[in-house]
């Protein structure tokens, strides 16, 4: 006899996927995984402002918020709980090397390094940039129309950054993504281009302009935006700036349940850091892969729902026919 | 468990028609996929050339779950000689096809676990699941290549089963 409904193991998954969104460092807004509306989603196309960030390994969560008890009476014997410190930790390996991993794993303002101009001095963040051009209308999120000229100064394959010219602004900068805080005025013109994560892989250029090979975070180009050539990526150990993303991280489980563990504040705890893999256990000194360590500590969070303070929110989704 | 292995074998087969609808074989005047279960053939005094031929090996089970879990081990055997026109000098390539195929095959590592007894098959409620292939090396007999990849396929054993 068939049956209809199945007591269901505990979950069998092979790896976890993270996810990650910016969080509005101005208006302090988090962005929010709905299970009851969004549990289903294409784990290769998540929602936006969710970025894919694929397979992560070594995914360690540290609930490290203490309850202590309230003790009462002759002897004391413990009447109530009451939690004394909230918070939690967060600890994984990305699995490749981008823009975004680096900027999570990295303890402060993630640069790009855009392409310097003739005869610039030496500057360990790189020296003073090339003249920016400015994007034309009509541009879009993946097509960007320059002067003739304008696109002469890229070629393929290399990477782009948009965004608009710093002006004396004091506070978080850099759009999608608040990419800095700055705390006095700067004299770089590009310092905003320079942190921001409005970046993408330039795939073809013509005589109109670029054609990207992905689109721009931030969509198309603003009012104002101009764009650079980067050469490369920088971190630096130190700084006060600490990056704070909303994160989701996401275990399939063999009979297509699903766990997610959402966090809606992560701040990196650590300065940049790698874990070195041999490819070839028995090879020590072989071929290593180089892995970026994330280290992150949960911010709290106010649930609207009834007023509570979290700093987590683990969901779960039985497979289908499972006995709840 | 058969009816996990059944699955198996008909997730793999109809990934093949997809990944590469040219793998074929005549077999019992039938023109069929190419892939094949050891166990449900006439036995061979040698395999053919081109082909996955699936041979099921090691069986354990978890008695301790909510489900009982079965884990069988699978081996993919398969050989090329390569092609007359090339003279049997692509036989390497030939073979590095059907790795890479496997892989493809494998992916995604699951399937819904049906009951390949009843017509139309019967939908069960679990998945069959299975990790990665290990790969052996490549053996080599004259003109022939040859690979054995493993497979351990989990299934869970469903009431009624």
């Amino acid at each position: 006899m068939t049956s209809t409904w199945f007591s269901a193991p505990a979950p069998v998954a092979r790896r976890v996927r993270a996810y990650f969104a910016p969080v509005n460092r101005a208006a302090q807004s988090p962005v929010l995984f709905d299970p009851s509306q969004q549990a289903g989603f294409n784990l290769g196309a998540p929602p936006a402002p969710w970025i894919s960030l694929g397979w992560i390994q070594d995914f360690v969560r540290n609930p490290a918020s203490k309850s202590a008890p309230l003790m009462t009476g002759i002897p004391a014997a413990p009447l109530e709980q009451v939690r004394e410190t909230l918070a939690a930790q967060v600890k994984l390996q990305f699995l490749s090397w981008t823009k975004l991993t680096m900027a999570l794993a990295a303890g402060s303002q993630h640069m790009n390094v855009l392409s310097p101009a003739s005869g610039a001095s030496a500057a360990a963040d790189g020296a003073q940039a090339a003249p920016a051009v400015t994007p034309q209308s009509g541009s879009t999120s993946t097509t960007i129309l320059l002067a003739a000229a304008d696109a002469a100064k890229f070629s393929p394959g290399s990477m782009v950054a948009v965004d608009v010219d710093y002006t004396g602004q004091i506070g978080y900068v850099g759009s999608p993504v608040s990419g800095a805080y700055v705390r006095q005025a700067l004299s770089d013109i590009d310092y905003v281009r320079r942190v921001t994560f409005n970046v993408a892989l330039v795939l073809q250029v013509n005589s109109t302009g670029l054609t990207l090979a992905e689109p721009l975070p931030g969509g198309v180009p603003a009012t104002g935006a101009k764009a650079q050539v980067v050469t490369a990526f920088v971190d630096r150990e130190g700084g006060s700036f600490y990056q704070e993303w909303s994160a989701l991280f996401v275990m399939e489980g063999s009979q297509g349940e699903r766990i997610f563990f959402h966090y809606p504040r992560l701040q990196t705890t650590s300065g940049a850091e790698e874990a070195v893999i041999p490819l070839n256990a028995k090879n020590q000194n072989g071929q290593s892969r180089v892995l970026l360590k994330g280290q992150f500590l949960a911010l709290p969070v106010t649930d609207p729902l009834d007023g509570e303070r979290i700093v987590c929110y683990r969901s779960f989704l039985p497979a289908a026919n499972a006995l709840v | 468990m058969q009816n996990a292995k059944d699955s198996f074998y008909m997730a793999l087969r109809t990934r093949l028609t997809t990944i590469n609808p040219e793998r074929t074989i005549l077999l019992r005047g039938a023109v069929r996929p190419g892939i094949l279960v050891e166990e449900a053939e006439a036995p061979f005094s040698q395999f053919p050339s081109d082909v996955f031929v699936l041979r099921w090996l090691a069986l354990g089970v978890d008695m301790d779950l909510p489900l009982t879990m079965a884990a069988a081990q699978c081996e993919v055997i398969y050989q090329s000689c390569g092609t007359q026109s090339f003279g049997g000098l692509d036989r390497g390539r030939a073979l590095s096809e059907m790795d890479e195929e496997l892989m493809a095959l494998l992916q995604p590592f699951f399937t819904p676990k049906l009951n390949y007894t009843a017509t139309p098959p019967a939908a069960l409620l679990t998945n069959v699941f299975w990790d990665e292939p290990s790969f052996a090396p490549i053996a080599v007999q004259r003109d022939q290549l040859s690979r054995t990849a493993s497979v351990v396929v989990y299934s869970y054993q469903e009431q009624g089963e």
